[in-house]
């Protein structure tokens, strides 16, 4: 069973099921990113927003209130991703050498909580258990430190893309990204 | 040959809204059926330049079906430079099968 999210699209409310609810989020995210020096970030999201719920409704049945990953996919293929014009291609740095080791980003597959520690082993090129066993070790000497870090890092360190890492896709990882995802976006609302 | 097409874009946006007020599904519907079939994802970081670049402008109109639509038209800023690119694109046209063809002197020999 999916439970049901009710978003405001452009200032209207949609229905979504909770996976296309999160497939829209990181794909929102992905947008706001590639907008993200863009003077005119915001109006052009409200744009798109408007853009994909008018595809979305127009695959709708009649007597249908939800919008399922059904539309939502073939939806956000109709709309595309950002592509910004030829002279204002965001100067992003090109990557100067090879890294030599994977970025940090949070691991969702396999992971217990949010894929903080997971990351932090596929990024450092260490057993993830080993990370594990040592934030455990933190929890009980620092107590609520421990976790105030851990909140913080869930915050701060990007996310992989799904199907970076291996292993079982638990609910409370997806759930902390999603939750984190749209708290990002909001926050990219504001502060643009 | 993507960034000609990407540069060539905007001469063609422009020439659209020229030709009368439109939204941006009218584009999209106008462009589908040419080689620059395009997608909102880049049309609307293009509007938003033209916009800012003050060639553009849009207001909203209410519709029968759904949201207010944005209707866009160009400005006078926008209809010097449609008028301009126009001309340019004439002589681009002029000069390439100019070139194309055997220098006059070269063919009067030959004949």
């Amino acid at each position: 069973m999916q439970r049901i999210i009710t978003v405001s699209l452009n200032r209207n409310a949609y229905q979504l099921e909770e996976m296309a609810h999160a497939r829209l989020g990181s794909w929102l995210l992905e947008a706001a990113g590639r907008l993200r020096d863009n003077p005119d970030r915001v109006e052009i999201l409200a744009d798109l927003e408007q853009a994909v719920a008018d595809q979305c409704l127009r695959r709708m049945r009649n007597d249908q209130t939800v919008i399922t990953l059904e539309e939502l996919e073939p939806a956000l293929g109709e709309v595309g991703q950002v592509e910004l014009p030829a002279e204002e291609t965001s100067a992003t740095p090109a990557p100067t050498a090879a890294p030599t080791s994977p970025p940090l980003q949070q691991v969702t597959e396999g992971a217990f909580i949010s894929g903080v520690c997971r990351g932090l082993a596929h990024h450092a090129g260490l057993d993830v258990t080993l990370v594990r066993v040592v934030a455990l070790i933190l929890l009980f000497f620092t107590g609520g430190g421990m976790i105030l870090l851990y909140l913080a890092l869930m915050l701060l360190i990007p996310y992989a893309p799904m199907g970076t890492g291996t292993g079982k896709v638990r609910k409370l990882p997806l759930k902390s990204r999603e939750m984190v995802t749209w708290l990002k976006l909001k926050l990219s609302a504001v502060t643009g | 040959m993507s960034s000609l097409r990407k540069g060539l874009l905007e001469f063609l946006v422009l020439k659209i809204v020229g030709a009368n007020s439109v939204y941006v599904p009218d584009i999209l519907r106008r462009l589908a059926v040419t080689e620059f079939a395009t997608q909102e994802g880049t049309l609307y970081p293009l509007l938003s330049k033209l916009r800012r670049e003050a060639l553009v402008q849009y207001e909203w109109q209410e519709s029968d079906v759904g949201p207010p639509r944005k209707y866009y038209r160009l400005t006078a800023a926008g209809q010097a430079r449609l008028t301009a690119l126009d001309e340019y694109w004439n002589r681009l046209n002029q000069t390439i099968s100019d070139l194309g063809q055997a220098p006059c002197n070269a063919s009067s020999l030959s004949a």
